[in-house]
This record gives structure tokens, C-alpha cells and sequence, in this order.
């Protein structure tokens, strides 16, 4: 019965229960580097689960459930990263380099762990914060922002910015390593 | 032929079909653009998203735990209500809250040195040793605003839904105001913590709630507010010792 129940309708407390155990580990790590906190990340996660149980009605089924609570736990990491920050995603006029990096940011990336990790400790907020969105989550310039609140000019300046950076540490990274 | 052009046609967004197809003719036309393209394309692809890292066991716990206590509070029917709202309760819980946020404030000012407004590391409540830095009309603002919760939660058994849901309104914007004041003094931790009672505020106001959820929902909320006392005491006892 309840094979047959499930994928009619709102997804059941079982496919919740599913898809916690199988994908909250990628919105955890998806949340983590737009954060990097490992605080902010925990806490994204736990209101994109619980809005995504009010709206669950809302949800099509033609989509994924964990695609759409990714989606859920990314706007969330967003609004807490304004929340604590106001003002995180104003353009930039000059280049910058990142603030000094928090024991935070730094715990964070030692957990990401990754060659891209370190580079990205170099971006200012917005930069790492497009770029994410963009480069690992795919998202459209158009949807980076509207949901950071600004235009698609500061997007594509900022992605561009933390491109011309990233190819920079990745050369050198890669030269201390060689 | 500029990089930032290379760029956008590499992610396939923000180029318009004919900038596209421009880009197109001048990667197969100028071997110096397909050369630029070639070694953008390889930087980017070697930025991979790299293994996901696993999520704390305990918060997945917790994750599972709030869909079911979600799930829970929805099969009980809505309650009737009936009894009007106190307004001089509510009179007396708002000057209460004005004054222990005009008594942070101050605290703030006379004990602020320039220092706590930069980019220091977050004060973890976790760690006693930083508490230090934390003002102590602060840390006595937030232990009235604690010991008042857990009085207001302990009252709420007895409430009707209205007057339950007007009480939980305002404690909910209290605890906002000492979110924002405990942002304001550098306690990441602090703010975090009373974040979190936000959601199970919430849902202790919400008109459909059942007795037994009720109930759990206020044994939760004074559990953790009684740990977050304790800390506070401890912190301060632990202060007072030093000096």
C-alpha cells in the first residue's frame, strides 16, 4: 500500500525519511561552501527540510525530491549569509581579496578539502558566492540574481573576477605541488 | 575576442545566439582565441565540485527528527478558541523587553572598545575562554531573557490557543531582539542558539497543535534554555573567579 501511495501526491514522511539518509550529506557540502560555516550550513539545511514539508503540497512531481530540497537548502544558505551579513552581495567597484579568513572559513575548507577549496579562500563573498552557484550548482546568471538581489551585471562581474583569480592560485597551486 | 567572452560561452549563458556564433567563428578562425579557449575550458574543468563532506550523524538525527515532529503536529485537529488576548500582559512584557534591551545597549556602549566592532573571530558559546570579551550587562540581559522564556513557556500549559499563540508572538520577538543584540556582541554562538528556538516557537504557536506535541514542544524548549542558563552561570561564575 504504501508502495503505491508513494509517488502520488505530496511526497510521504517515508520519502523524506529516504531521501534525508541518501542526499543530506550534498546539501550539507552545497550549503557548506556557500557559507563556509559549518553553523550557517547545519542550519540552512534544517529550515530548507521544514519549509519543504510546509510546501510539500507545492511539490511537482515530475521533479526530484532531493533536487528540490538542494534548491530549498541553497536559498536558505543565501538568506542566512544576508541575514548575518547585510549588504554580503553589493558590487564591488575595485578588486578585493577575501577578508581574513574566520577559524570558521578556514575548518570549513580544510573539510571541503579541495585544490578549488584553497583558491577559493582568495574570492570576496560575492565572487565565491556567484561562482558556486554558477560553476558547481549550475545555476542561470539570471536566477544568481534574483536570488542574491542584485543584477546580472554584478553576476557576471563577479564570476569573472573569481575566474581571472582562480586561474591564478590554480597555476600556482599546481606548481607548488609539481 | 576577451576572456570574460570565453567565459560565458564556456558556462552557455549570458551571450546572446549571434555573440555565440561570433565566438564560434573566432575559435575556429584564430588559432591564438582557440588557444585562450583550450586552456580556459581545461582551468575550469579541473575546478570540480570535489566529494561531498558528511553531515554530523547527531544533525542528521535531527533532521529526520524534525519531520517527524512536523508530521506528528498534523494529525491533530485544531482547537477551539475562546479566550480574549491580555493586554496588560502584553503591555508588561513589552516594557520588560524595552528595558532589558535599553540595559544591553548601554551595556554595550560603556563596555565597547572599538575592538568589538571588527572582524574578530565569533565568540563560540561553546568556549569558555573567549567569554570574556563578552560584556557583562550583556551576558545578565540575556540570562533575564532566558529565565523570563522559561517562565512564559512553564505559564503557556494552561493558556488557551489565542492566548498561546499571542504569548509565543511575543516571545518569539524578544528572542529576536537578543538574536540581534547577541549578532551585535560578537556571540555567533549565543545567536545561533536562539535562532534555533525559533522554529519550535513557531510551531508551539501554531492553532492545531496537539496537547502531547504541546507539551513535548515545552519540554524541549525548557530543557534547552535551561542548558544555555547553566552555561551563562557557569561563564560568569567562572569570571567572577579570575578577577
Amino acid at each position: 500500500m504504501v508502495a503505491v501511495l508513494k509517488g502520488q501526491g505530496a511526497p510521504t514522511q517515508a520519502e523524506f525519511h529516504e531521501v534525508i539518509s541518501r542526499s543530506s550529506g550534498r546539501w550539507f557540502s552545497a550549503c557548506l561552501k556557500i557559507t563556509r560555516n559549518r553553523d550557517l550550513a547545519e542550519d540552512a539545511v534544517q529550515d530548507a527540510l521544514l519549509s519543504a514539508w510546509d510546501k510539500r503540497q507545492q511539490f511537482d512531481r515530475s521533479a526530484k525530491l532531493d533536487t528540490w530540497i538542494h534548491r530549498i537548502a541553497i536559498n536558505a544558505a543565501l538568506q542566512l549569509l544576508r541575514k548575518g551579513r547585510p549588504g554580503v552581495f553589493e558590487p564591488l567597484e575595485i578588486e578585493v581579496e577575501s577578508s581574513t579568513p574566520t577559524p570558521d572559513s578556514i575548518r570549513a575548507d580544510e573539510e571541503l578539502g579541495q585544490s578549488l577549496s584553497l583558491a577559493m579562500l582568495h574570492l570576496s563573498e560575492i565572487e565565491r558566492v556567484c561562482f558556486v552557484l554558477k560553476h558547481l550548482e549550475q545555476w542561470r546568471l539570471k536566477e544568481i540574481a534574483a536570488e542574491t538581489d542584485t543584477n546580472i551585471g554584478t553576476v557576471k562581474q563577479a564570476i569573472f573576477r573569481a575566474v581571472r583569480k582562480l586561474r591564478v592560485r590554480m597555476v600556482s597551486l599546481q606548481s607548488e605541488i609539481l | 575576442m576577451n576572456d570574460d567572452t570565453l567565459v560565458l560561452y564556456y558556462y552557455d549563458d549570458g551571450l546572446s545566439i549571434q555573440e555565440r556564433r561570433d565566438v564560434e567563428a573566432a575559435i575556429a578562425g584564430d588559432e591564438s582565441v582557440r588557444a585562450r579557449y583550450e586552456e580556459l575550458r581545461l582551468r575550469l574543468d579541473l575546478l570540480d565540485t570535489g566529494s561531498d563532506v558528511a553531515a554530523p550523524t547527531h544533525m542528521v538525527q535531527r533532521w529526520h527528527d524534525s519531520i517527524d515532529r512536523a508530521a506528528q503536529r498534523e494529525h491533530v485537529p485544531a482547537r477551539s478558541k475562546s479566550s480574549p488576548f491580555n493586554a496588560m500582559s502584553f503591555f508588561w512584557g513589552a516594557v520588560v523587553t524595552a528595558a532589558l534591551a535599553l540595559g544591553i545597549g548601554i551595556g554595550v556602549i560603556m563596555s565597547g572598545s572599538p575592538a568589538m566592532v571588527e572582524l574578530a573571530p565569533p565568540i563560540a558559546y561553546q568556549d569558555p575562554e573567549t567569554t570574556s570579551t563578552v560584556p557583562a550587562a550583556f551576558t545578565r540581559g540575556m540570562q533575564v531573557h532566558f529565565r523570563d522564556t522559561q517562565q512564559n513557556i512553564a505559564a503557556l500549559a494552561g493558556d488557551t490557543t489565542e492566548d498561546r499563540t499571542l504569548l509565543v508572538m511575543r516571545i518569539i520577538q524578544q528572542n529576536r531582539l537578543f538574536e540581534r543584540a547577541a549578532e551585535q556582541n560578537n556571540s555567533a554562538g549565543l545567536a545561533r542558539v536562539l535562532r534555533a528556538f525559533e522554529p519550535i516557537l513557531l510551531r508551539l504557536a501554531a492553532d492545531d497543535i496537539a496537547p502531547e506535541d504541546a507539551a513535548a514542544l515545552r519540554r524541549q524548549l525548557a530543557f534547552e534554555l535551561n542548558v544555555m542558563l547553566t552555561k551563562l552561570e557557569r561563564d560568569t561564575s567562572k569570571e567572577t573567579h579570575k578577577t
